[in-house]
């Protein structure tokens, strides 16, 4: 199989063949290393094996029973950096399409009426609220549900998926992957009220409202911007708002891209997101500056590989000083090169420029993606949980907050993640709450 | 230029060019498809099987054929519910006669299978000898004939194929090939009748009686024919290791000591060798044509080539039966050594498929280190080397011979 992302990662499912086929050449490893490096459990190992001994609705099972958003996995996991880069088939040749069986385990199950997330017994249990229906969210509403609790989920959004539906592009996801994955949730009886704000002092007061537990995950999504002049020019974005309307309706945003050169401020995840889809959109030149040297650059090396075939050019260890506009309107970049004060150590805080490294770019577009944190809103609802830095402190094992029945996951204990590493979050924070709530069997149903 | 083996053969006193021949079968059909077989490398063929048309008129069950794929290879093996020819038997015949004239240094073997009378059977011999065919072919051996009383029923009755092959011989003067079934627990007393009735030659093996698969949803076997399926023919690689039996034990019977013509499987210039050095003289193929096409005959031509090159033999004729004396029965096997499996850590990746089938089919002998490689305990090891068999690494696993560790059987 093609290492090439813009292949690999086709959105047409394997068919049959190509899937055995695929699962054929798996070692079928003992105590399997991809299996071992899946953030979320999902067990590679195991479904491809299924694959391998035609089990495959067993197969979507596995896949789903461990990851209630094992379908949208199946398309935005870096697993050139998890289970494949564990694929001990490299020692002989290229690693397994392991996102390409996943995405077929999946597929296949659903097209034959396959409905993996079901109550697990009739016992009536204890209701839990959730706070965002992003991944972390949805994994864990899944797996409460799979557990017979009632499950509310709180979105402010007009529909579920956080990121998923409104941070990363068509490109790398499909809204109907996406949908499926809920669909199956919510078909669990999980309830997911969108457009629905938790916008009040403190999360905590829902324990008081019939809640036995809270999981709060409401994701970070108020972006940071540069503290450069300029910066409120017309045709400045941030990751977050390009993205979200990239995904939506496109109110223009298309057109104001064509035909202009785009500076992408960031070399991460988002930032790669961002180039992908303004190059997509007919953007003219498509510029990446970032702090980092090309190896150091956070974004994954399929991304990486995405923005060198879209032909986004790369401005390592550079920033940007000044975003220069001509009528309210952006018209440049003006930048400098920048090194580290200690090698190294490749964080903001030890960046220093370079003197005689001015440069200028024209661009009619800037889009900020050099970071996330939670917003204003989260912060109150985080009001009586304690802090690293702007981010909740959790217990690492329960993530259960220092104030009892509630818990958080996610990005906003994290900073941003994959979205494995919150659905392992999800399924981490459901299972210590229906835990928590057996041991505690007074609390009211 | 270095001067290649040479791949001729003598057979019966007929020369082959090479010993790959087509079987009877549909890869054998016509003229067109013979000659352009020959055109293409093939040294013989074995005419689709002739009967006598105003006795019987053939047609064939449809589908005619199943392809029993394992895993993810296609076509290991097929079934068919196919007849003898469907042509006249004048066309056949014809057929031949155009063959000879035209490519007089290929060989044609007539097919034959008497459908009603006993002396159909002189009736076809004569007719083929006239047609100008080098050999006849007896087919005493298809097991899915319509026609009661043909096939491999007669080739279950070591009287009745005496009797069927005297009475071919006296239609004739050429040289009469046996076609034998391995439908029987014993191939040899057939073997015996054959040439007890003056057979100059057997070809083994025909088809094996089987059921390749069953629909799932249908319920019903395949090939599906009007929503039945039959126990028939089953051909291909599937049953290359039964054919090779068969050929081991007629080659080694000295009392039989005519030559075989082997078939069953045959798909690589590897096979091929493997039938030449277990005795038989020349080679038949039908599956792998179906699947590949005549194409194939120039892998298997130039291979074996390179193969008698490689070993130093001038000739394929040195290769036939050499490994013949290695043959015993498991009772002349030694218990004086055994294998002990040796695993090389510097190309083995680490996957313990090794461990796995030691741990739940075999000794137990092998340990996964903290490091993911395999350890052999030497003295559990008992040598199945199904850890080198499942390898996924070429030369990962090898084995060493030592003696038997006989004090195994005395503390356990």
């Amino acid at each position: 199989m093609s290492t090439n992302p813009e292949t690999r990662r086709a959105t047409v499912d394997l068919t049959l063949q190509q899937a055995i086929d695929e699962a054929h050449r798996c070692l079928l490893c003992h105590d399997a290393p991809c299996s071992q490096a899946c953030p979320g459990g999902t067990d590679p190992a195991k479904f491809i094996r299924q694959i391998r001994f035609r089990n495959l609705k067993g197969a979507a099972r596995t896949v789903l029973g461990n990851n209630p958003l094992g379908g949208v996995c199946a398309h935005v996991c870096p697993t050139d950096e998890t289970c494949r880069a564990a694929c001990l088939r490299t020692g002989i040749d290229e690693a397994i399409d392991i996102d390409g069986l996943q995405r077929f385990a999946v597929s296949y199950g659903r097209s034959r009426g396959l409905v993996v997330l079901e109550r697990e017994d009739e016992t009536q249990r204890p209701k839990v609220a959730v706070i965002g229906a992003g991944p972390a969210g949805l994994a864990a509403a899944a797996q409460l549900g799979r557990m017979g609790h009632g499950v509310t989920v709180f979105e402010g959004r007009a529909e579920a998926g956080g990121m998923l539906r409104y941070g990363v592009p068509e490109s790398r996801l499909p809204l109907s992957a996406l949908e499926a994955d809920v669909k199956e949730i919510t078909a669990l009886g999980v309830e997911i009220r969108t457009g629905t704000l938790v916008d009040r002092a403190d999360a905590a007061a829902l324990l008081d409202e019939g809640y036995a537990a809270v999981f709060v995950a409401p994701g970070l999504w108020k972006a940071y911007t540069l503290d450069v002049p300029g910066v409120t020019l017309d045709g400045v974005d941030t990751a977050v708002e390009f993205l979200e309307r990239a995904r939506g309706p496109h109110d223009g945003l298309a057109a104001r891209v064509r035909g202009q050169n785009v500076a992408v401020i960031g070399g991460g995840a988002v930032a790669m997101d961002v180039a992908h889809t303004a190059h997509a959109m007919g953007a003219k030149k498509v510029y990446a500056i970032a702090l980092e040297a090309l190896h150091e650059l956070p974004a994954t090396r399929s991304e990486l590989e995405q923005a060198h075939a879209d032909g986004v050019i790369f401005k390592p260890q550079c920033r940007v000083t000044a975003i220069t506009g001509a009528a309210g309107k952006v018209a440049g970049v003006v930048g400098c090169e920048t090194e580290w004060i200690e090698s190294g150590r490749p964080v903001p805080s030890n960046a220093r420029d370079v003197e005689g490294t001015h440069f200028e770019l024209r661009v009619g577009v800037v889009v900020q993606a050099i970071g996330q944190g939670p917003t204003e809103v989260v912060g109150r609802i985080l009001s009586r949980v304690d802090r690293r830095g702007k981010l909740a402190d959790v217990d690492p094992m329960t993530l259960e907050s220092n104030v009892k029945g509630l818990y958080a996951g996610g990005d906003v204990v994290r900073g941003p993640g994959t979205v494995v590493r919150a659905v392992a979050d999800g399924k981490r924070a459901a299972s210590a709450i229906h835990q928590f709530l057996s041991e505690n069997a007074e609390v009211a149903l | 230029m270095k001067r290649r083996p040479s791949l001729a053969v003598d057979f019966c006193g007929v020369t082959f060019p090479n010993p790959y021949c087509l079987s009877s079968s549909p890869v054998g059909n016509t003229y067109d498809m013979v000659a352009r077989a020959f055109d293409m490398g093939w040294g013989g063929a074995a005419f689709k099987t002739i009967g006598l048309d105003y006795e019987v008129h053939i047609t064939h069950p449809s589908p005619r054929l199943n392809a029993y794929s394992y895993a993810n290879t296609k076509v290991v093996g097929i079934q068919n519910v196919e007849q003898i020819s469907d042509r006249s038997t004048h066309q056949n015949f014809n057929d031949i006669e155009r063959l000879k004239k035209n490519y007089p240094k290929h060989v044609v073997i007539a097919s034959i299978m008497g459908l009603t009378h006993s002396s159909d059977w002189k009736v076809l011999s004569k007719r083929a000898q006239e047609a100008g065919a080098d050999l006849i072919e007896c087919n005493f051996s298809c097991p899915q004939m319509t026609v009661e009383g043909t096939g491999h029923k007669v080739g279950q009755d070591a009287d009745l194929i005496r009797t069927l092959t005297e009475i071919t011989k006296s239609g004739c003067t050429i040289p009469v090939i046996a076609k034998l079934t391995p439908n029987v627990a014993d191939m040899m007393p057939m073997a015996r009748g054959a040439k007890a009735g003056g057979a100059d030659a057997v070809s083994a093996i025909n088809t094996v009686r089987a059921i390749s698969a069953v629909d799932l949803d249908a319920f019903v076997p395949l090939p599906n024919v009007g929503g039945k399926g039959s126990v028939s023919g089953f051909s291909g690689a599937a049953v290359k290791p039964i054919a090779l039996r068969f050929i081991a034990e007629m080659a080694s019977d000295k009392r039989l000591g005519i030559p075989i013509s082997a078939m069953g499987g045959i798909t690589t210039w590897m096979d091929a060798a493997e039938f030449l050095l277990l005795g038989a003289s020349t080679l038949q193929v039908t599956t792998a044509i179906l699947r590949y096409g005549y194409r194939i005959i120039d892998d298997l031509t130039e291979g074996l080539e390179d193969y008698l090159d490689d070993h130093g033999f001038a000739s394929v004729e040195q290769l036939i039966g050499k490994a013949l004396p290695n043959v015993t029965d498991p009772n002349g096997l030694t218990h004086r050594t055994q294998a002990v499996s040796v695993i090389d850590d510097a190309i083995c990746v680490g996957c313990g498929q090794c461990y796995l089938v030691c741990r739940d089919g075999a000794a137990q002998a092998i340990t996964m280190s903290a490091e993911r490689r395999p350890v052999v305990d030497e003295a559990e090891c008992f040598g199945c080397l199904m850890c080198k068999h499942v390898c996924p690494v070429d030369g990962a696993v090898s084995y060493k011979v030592v003696p038997h560790h006989l004090e195994q059987y005395a503390t356990h």
